[in-house]
């Protein structure tokens, strides 16, 4: 008798459970949420995320924990994400750049039409060089590049990093290669700019703005298609000022957005939609774009991908034509432009 | 003005609310310093979100307090249980839990809090002091300054082992270096021995490695011995002669709290390397017959690690402060915490808000204090689980081992990492080969590989800016050195003159 009660018991607990969990099932979000960010702490991308996720979180009324994962470029994380169950829980937080080229990078077969994705911001690419550096407009920097091909250094976040698109940008216009010196992030590279083990540096403007104004580095030009005023008096000019040929390249930066593998349900996007609407006019994260000079550059779910072709095309076709990747775009069916 | 700033900023910590948010952060600091896998990185990244809404100066001193109370808590854990609670303080394990076995646990806590009070709060002097000069000498290190640096943090891998198992010490630590390098590169983004897996495309972390190497075999043992035997008396804290030690090793102390400072500053280099580096800086400067009785329950061991890896908090800072880059992995996560409170370090703090460098300075000596006075209270309690029969302890880790490592990237693939060191550790122990120098080779590999190929790509493969730059040069002599005395060759000379 004894164990047939046991029995009925735990049967009745185990139902009980199951149909909790159903009930759960019907309201998203009902726990907390993973935002990777294939990057470390204090980056650009993290800074990004951490304050979106904040007011994306206090929105949806759960806490959206951000999660580094640093390596391989920013692939690994994305990967995770993408290897993750599908479940609305598990949100990534990446840099178009490296996201839209990783097929052509030979990272995973999926392209960015298989994410849904929502993007917030613009930050443009600025070439500063050491204060102390011999080159003082970017003519200077591009003759010399000109004048010994494959031996000005450039500092960078890595292969496909934001900085990298601005250094094969810079090499397109010159006609002439640099040699390319890799680093573990934007902070590291900055550093090795600081230090002067690196001759220029093509990273994000976000990265450096402060140095700037205080001098401790000059910056040369934006890849942006208008001059940037990041403080009074000072006026960071357009590459296209000098070299007309360049605006096919502008805007060049990075885009950063919140992503999710496609296959959610429709009102989970919903949910989504509205808290990411209800973040990106958020005080705090304006600020913060706003100190970091970041655009906020809204593109929402349905308007991203139209984006995204587009950006996509540039982005991977300048790594191909560059000789940086040897598959073609074209493979995955990204188009030239 | 800076005394102005350093009152304001006395009176800022004394109101009750922010004392009150000082000694919870601290606290949360310590525990989650004490359990393996919750790093003072991830303690720091949980209250920046929990801290968004807080006035600013109460979230400063929050996010500082929890910063130290990490670093400080991870000692306890690795003295009491053989299990380090942060990479940070592996290395206080090494003389810690033999001396807790000895039934002096208690002094060994004392020791180790007392000496991260000492670290921290003379880093925080160094800090006020010297940060301009320091910033300069951070930027002095280039590819080839890192390279150099991490091949003398390897080369100790054969003095932080017991004399006679130096060779078994170099192998651990060649061992280690190999398991760094699996995953993607950082210099040309190519997958090394990953076999097409994702997980370990993005590398093995340290923490499931540390968790497995230090976590698992005391597991095992506890199997073995069967017996009650093993139950150690609850220790007291004989602070009378805690103090009387602490006195006198204060040389010990400064010295730890130097190299602390400058491992701090370099930016990438945490506060795990400024542990093993005092830690070897202590030993090889002691007398021949001392440099035994390392490893087997030596209180200078515990004092001179856990002074070296809270000084590095301090030296983190600077660069944070001053330059916007962060000196280690903590740090990182408190720099984004600044910003995201309004602050922007970086060469426009001393105009913009001249006063933040001395709140920072006066908020983390204050947290040290605190912390201080809540281990100290704490490990009352603490000092207990020596006490606890195996039988049920054991079990209690394993659930902790298992969570450690998963809670790091939420990945079960970590906890898997974790039962293969775990068994590799056990292999290790019961072949009296050291763990120490493999975790170490871990922690450096990267470092060594990414940067000896950035300079090599510099340089066009030449090697002459090695003997070309000041810091190289003074590296070599010191490494060169290392190895001969390591060699015996200076006991030979010794010997033949005498």
């Amino acid at each position: 008798m004894k164990k047939i009660l046991t029995t009925v018991m735990v049967l009745a607990l185990v139902a009980m459970c199951a149909f909790a969990q159903a009930a759960q099932e019907e309201v998203y979000p009902n726990k907390n949420i993973n935002l990777t960010v294939p990057y470390g702490a204090g980056g650009t991308t993290d800074l990004t995320a951490r304050a979106l996720a904040n007011a994306m979180g206090e929105k949806l009324g759960v806490t959206i924990n951000v999660i580094n994962t640093p390596g391989a470029g920013g692939s690994a994380g994305t990967l995770n994400v993408q290897n993750a169950k599908n479940d609305g829980y598990s949100l990534l937080a990446n840099g178009m750049l490296a996201f839209c080229t990783m097929p052509i990078n030979g990272y995973t077969d999926k392209t960015f039409r298989e994410w849904d994705i929502w993007i917030a911001t613009y930050a443009p690419n600025v070439i500063v060089v050491p204060a102390n550096s011999p080159f003082n407009t970017i003519q200077d920097l591009i003759e010399a590049i000109r004048q010994n091909p494959g031996q000005i250094t450039a500092g960078t976040a890595g292969i496909g990093s934001g900085g990298h698109f601005g250094a094969e940008v810079i090499k397109s216009i010159a006609g002439a290669d640099y040699k390319h010196i890799t680093y573990n992030g934007g902070a590291a590279a900055f550093t090795a700019t600081l230090s002067g083990e690196v001759q220029f540096c093509p990273q994000l403007l976000a990265e450096y703005k402060d140095a700037i104004i205080g001098g401790q580095v000059k910056a040369l030009c934006t890849l942006s298609d208008e001059d940037i005023t990041i403080a009074e008096g000072i006026t960071i000019p357009s590459i296209k000022d000098f070299y007309p040929e360049a605006a096919k390249f502008l805007p060049m930066g990075e885009v950063t957005g919140i992503l999710v593998p496609k296959g959610l349900p429709e009102s989970y996007l919903e949910k989504l939609d509205e808290a990411f609407a209800v973040a990106v006019k958020d005080k705090a994260f304006l600020d913060f774009c706003e100190s970091k000079s970041f655009s906020v550059n809204v593109y929402d779910r349905q308007h991203s991908q139209e984006f995204m072709e587009n950006f996509a095309s540039k982005a991977c076709w300048l790594m191909y034509d560059a000789g940086a990747v040897t598959i073609s775009p074209a493979d995955y069916g990204i188009n030239r432009l | 003005m800076a005394l102005q700033y350093i009152s304001t900023a006395f009176a800022t910590v004394f109101q009750p609310m922010n004392l009150l948010v000082m000694c919870l952060s601290t606290l949360a600091g310590l525990v989650m310093g004490m359990l393996p896998g919750l790093s003072a990185t991830m303690a720091i990244a949980l209250l920046t979100g929990l801290t968004y809404n807080f006035p600013t100066q109460t979230a400063i001193i929050a996010l500082l307090s929890i910063y130290v109370g990490a670093i400080s808590g991870g000692c306890q854990s690795a003295i009491l249980l053989n299990i380090p609670g942060t990479p940070a303080s592996a290395a206080t394990a090494l003389d810690g839990h033999p001396l807790a076995k000895q039934g002096r646990g208690g002094l060994a806590i004392f020791l180790a809090t007392t000496s991260s009070f000492l670290g921290t709060f003379l880093s925080v002097i160094f800090v006020m002091t010297l940060t301009p000069v320091l910033t300069k000498l951070a930027l002095k290190f280039t590819s080839w300054e890192f390279f150099l640096l991490s091949i003398f943090g390897i080369l100790i891998c054969g003095t932080i082992t017991s004399t006679e198992s130096q060779i078994k010490g170099w192998i651990a630590g060649i061992l280690g270096l190999m398991v760094s390098m699996i995953g993607l590169d950082s210099v040309n983004t190519v997958a090394r021995f990953s076999y097409g897996n994702v997980n370990m495309m993005s590398g093995i972390q340290l923490i499931p490695v540390m968790i497995g190497l230090f976590g698992f075999p005391e597991i095992l043992k506890a199997f073995k011995l069967n017996n009650d035997e093993q139950v150690i008396p609850s220790s007291k804290f004989e602070a009378k002669e805690g103090f009387r030690l602490m006195g006198r090793n204060m040389v010990k102390v400064i010295r730890s709290a130097a190299i602390g400072v400058g491992v701090g500053i370099i930016p990438g280099v945490g506060e795990d390397t400024a542990g093993w580096l005092s830690y070897w800086a202590t030993k090889s400067l002691s007398p021949e017959e001392e440099k035994k009785t390392f490893g087997s329950g030596n209180p200078r061991g515990v004092i001179s690690v856990e002074a070296g890896n809270n000084a590095c908090i301090g030296g983190a800072i600077i660069p944070v402060l001053s330059l916007a880059v962060p000196g280690s992995a903590p740090a990182a996560v408190l720099l984004a915490a600044f910003y995201m409170h309004g602050y922007r370090p970086g060469p426009l703090l001393m105009t913009e808000s001249p006063s933040f460098l001395y709140n920072v300075c006066i908020y983390i000596a204050i947290a040290s204090f605190c912390t201080w006075l809540l281990a100290l209270v704490l490990s009352k309690g603490t000092v207990k689980i020596l006490g606890i029969p195996k039988k049920y302890l054991m079990p209690i880790i394993y659930t902790l081992c298992v969570i450690g490592s998963y809670l790091i990237n939420y990945n079960m693939f970590d906890v898997k990492v974790m039962f293969v060191f775990g068994i590799f550790g056990t292999l290790l122990t019961s072949l009296h080969f050291p763990a120490a120098p493999f975790l170490l080779g871990v922690i450096l590999g990267p470092m060594c590989d990414s940067n000896l190929r950035r300079a090599l790509n510099l340089s066009d493969g030449s090697l002459a800016p090695l003997v070309q730059r000041p810091i190289c040069i003074f590296f070599l002599v010191l490494i060169v050195v290392m190895i001969l005395a390591q060699l015996g060759v200076f006991k030979k000379l010794m010997g033949k003159k005498a």
